[in-house]
């Protein structure tokens, strides 16, 4: 396997967390959730801790991970959130009100970073996850285990949402919220248990990136715009939507920089984040609701109709 | 109706009465800081306050009075200091013979050319104040540009979608800035020829009178147009886009010239900020301090309410700075553990984003429905009409 597809696969599937995390959020509760760039730099620095502290591989604190993000998200729902969406508060509102709790997780995240200098003599402005890790036929261990946590973990979420009950009810929470209001259904549980969701996945998919790029405390402030650029390519229409988005922008950004730096010179790769974002403004312009807004079985359709017309001439 | 009247007035009453409070509030900390540390931290809480306040008050143009979702303040902000940046000092250096081309900003050629730029705009004022003016223009000119480039997407957008979009703008031209050597250097910051140099030391007690009279310029002509009849159509895009469109508004163009206003103002405040910092490092235009910061001070200040939004400026900044002066006194205890109370700033920020959306969704300055002509004119009229 060339570096570019190992670190462009482990790249990848922490962006489709991360953007999953976004699109579920914003199809349930309106928000856009900038607090995942947070959550997820607090994925990165849980595992961080745990490695060198305790020891160990990366992979066995990730249940840490997903209950450490679980908490800032509740905490942010009941904090912030909850008051809001009963106030019916405006999408902007609610956009920046998750930019506030997003600075004082940076805030608190920088000054972790200051006490875990002092204290344990570390060095955790600049870290190379990937240093924990081991290694299956000479590949880095990473890139089979995370795509496939996060396809285990994609699983896990799908059957949730469709074969218990609460998940059913969630699903009804997100097509119509006052019909599924009137059927009995508690929404206020329904945005608990999406921020719990979502705050787990982004700071998953956070500890996930860690592995391919370098773990700094502004690791997440810096990709932000990519989770959002995998959110948007979704469509923001489906969860699926967003993950596929987050994949596609991750694959691309390595992809693209690998083939761009072999033709037309190293100076590509300061503009690197360039070529997510010229994918999907493309998209956006070719299918204006994004990737879940194709229309993938009528062009099927469309296709074997052409190709049987085509045979019958 | 009497008792309406009454009542207004006494809103109006307590609205002033909270300017006048805040106001308060400002001076007494500002004397505070000037008692224990002395002018300069004075000069330099006022110049970031009119670089500042012009930025902010353009993004109440666009967000307060338009409605538009604008997280992408920073690239209008950019577009103005990497005009300053790059063109003025290349045109000054073309016509005194020196390296004007693609070589200007190289880190070995720009520390000489720059200098000998500034020996000539020392000798002069006329050729100092022309410098000056020709900076702005530039920096509107570029950021009219980027204004209309980012309005394009603008039209099609809506809410959330359109401020991730231009989020991803600005970032995008900060890493432009940070690699493209030619523009303004790339990650070894380019100087920028000073048009304050010939004051010497006493450099910043000018800056701030200069910087406060194109404030306050702004300041006058958005008041201007944001009473106009233009100002009343973008508050009726504001409130109700659909009803707008039905009354006739061609809300394309509204919005394109709201964004294109506010491009231009905005970036006339990043070339300010790159003249009185003196170099432009692209790295550190980030939309932390200038998207969020200015966003805060708005949403403090009153969205829709200029004179608010420079309370809101002057208030935080001072805030700003005290935590950065008195670090070592007032926060010992965290740095007993090694942690820079300098992150603190991180926590103001996001502190006031949340408690201005909880408690004070209105701000400090609630915006002011005011009539298009003063009271008497409409008398006036009234009577004429009988």
């Amino acid at each position: 396997m060339t570096p570019w597809l190992a670190s462009g696969l482990i790249y990848a599937s922490g962006l489709a967390l991360t953007a999953g995390s976004i699109t579920l959020l914003y199809i349930v509760t309106r928000t856009f959730n900038f607090a995942v760039a947070s959550m997820a730099t607090i994925g990165f620095y849980v595992t961080y801790t745990g490695v060198t502290l305790y020891g160990g591989l990366p992979y066995q604190y990730y249940p840490a991970v997903l209950i450490i993000g679980a908490i800032t998200g509740v905490i942010c729902y009941f904090g912030l959130n909850r008051p809001l969406l009963n106030r019916k508060a405006a999408e902007t509102t609610l956009m920046m009100s998750t930019l506030g709790y997003d600075l004082i997780l940076l805030s608190m995240i920088q000054m972790y970073a200051d006490f875990l200098t002092y204290t344990y003599k570390l060095f955790p402005r600049r870290v190379t996850m990937s240093l924990f890790d081991f290694e299956i036929y000479g590949e880095r261990a990473a890139t089979f285990i995370l795509p496939a946590i996060a396809i285990g973990s994609l699983l896990l979420l799908h059957l949730f949402l469709t074969k218990t009950k609460f998940g059913i009810a969630m699903r009804a929470t997100i097509e119509n919220p006052v019909l599924a209001g009137a059927s009995g259904i508690n929404s206020d549980r329904v945005y608990l248990v999406s921020w719990i969701i979502s705050g787990g996945m982004a700071a998953l998919g956070g500890s996930f990136m860690s592995m391919a790029i370098t773990g700094t405390p502004v690791m997440g402030m810096y990709t932000i715009p990519l989770m959002f650029a995998g959110a948007i390519l979704g469509g923001l229409g489906s969860i699926y939507g967003g993950i596929l988005g987050g994949l596609v922008i991750g694959l691309t950004e390595f992809a693209g920089v690998f083939l761009l730096s072999k033709y037309l010179g190293p100076w590509v790769l300061g503009y690197r984040m360039g070529i997510p974002l010229f994918i999907m403004a493309a998209t956006l312009l070719v299918f204006p609701r994004g990737l879940s807004g194709i229309p993938l079985a009528k062009i099927i359709r469309n296709y074997y109709a052409g190709s049987r017309r085509g045979a019958g001439a | 109706m009497t008792a309406n009247g009454s009542l207004n007035e006494k809103l109006k009453g307590l609205l002033s009465h909270r300017v006048l409070l805040v106001s308060l509030v400002i001076l007494a900390l500002l004397a505070f800081l000037y008692f224990s540390r002395g002018t300069s931290i004075i000069l330099t809480i006022l110049i970031q306050v009119t670089i500042f306040s012009i930025i902010t008050m353009s993004l109440n143009l666009e967000s307060g009075y338009s409605g538009i979702p604008q997280f992408g303040r920073v690239a209008a902000v950019i577009a103005g200091a990497f005009a300053v940046g790059a063109i003025p000092g290349r045109i000054m250096a073309g016509f005194m013979g020196l390296p004007s081309g693609a070589e200007y900003t190289a880190d070995t050629v720009n520390f000489r050319v720059v200098p000998e730029i500034n020996a000539l705009l020392a000798s002069n004022w006329l050729i100092a104040l022309g410098f000056l003016i020709m900076c702005l223009v530039f920096a509107g000119a570029a950021g009219a540009l980027i204004g209309w480039l980012i309005s394009r997407p603008a039209i099609r957008l809506k809410e959330g979608y359109l401020g991730i979009s231009m989020l991803a703008i600005g970032d995008f031209l900060m890493w432009v800035g940070h690699n493209w050597t030619l523009l303004v250097g790339g990650s070894v910051p380019a100087n920028v020829p000073d048009p304050f140099r010939l004051f010497g030391t006493a450099r910043f007690s000018v800056i701030v009178p200069v910087f406060f009279v194109i404030a306050v310029l702004i300041f006058i002509y958005l008041n201007k147009l944001t009473q106009s009849p233009f100002g009343r159509n973008l508050r009726m895009l504001r409130d109700n886009d659909l009803s707008a469109n039905a009354a006739g508004l061609n809300i394309v163009k509204v919005r394109t010239q709201s964004l294109v206003i506010g491009a231009t103002i905005a970036a006339i405040g990043g070339g300010l900020y790159v003249i009185y910092t003196g170099s432009v490092a692209a790295i550190g235009l980030t939309r932390l301090t200038f998207t969020f910061w200015p966003w805060a001070y708005m949403m403090l200040g009153g969205i829709g309410s200029n004179v608010g939004v420079f309370l809101g400026v002057f208030l935080l900044t001072i805030l700003r700075t005290m935590i950065i002066i008195f670090r070592s006194q007032w926060f010992g205890f965290l740095m007993a553990v090694g942690i820079d109370p300098l992150w603190l700033e991180y926590t103001l920020l996001g502190a006031v984003i949340i408690i201005v959306i909880l408690f004070l969704p209105h701000g400090l300055v609630p915006e002011k429905i005011e009539p298009m002509l003063p009271k008497n004119r409409v008398k006036k009229v009234l009577a004429s009409r009988v």
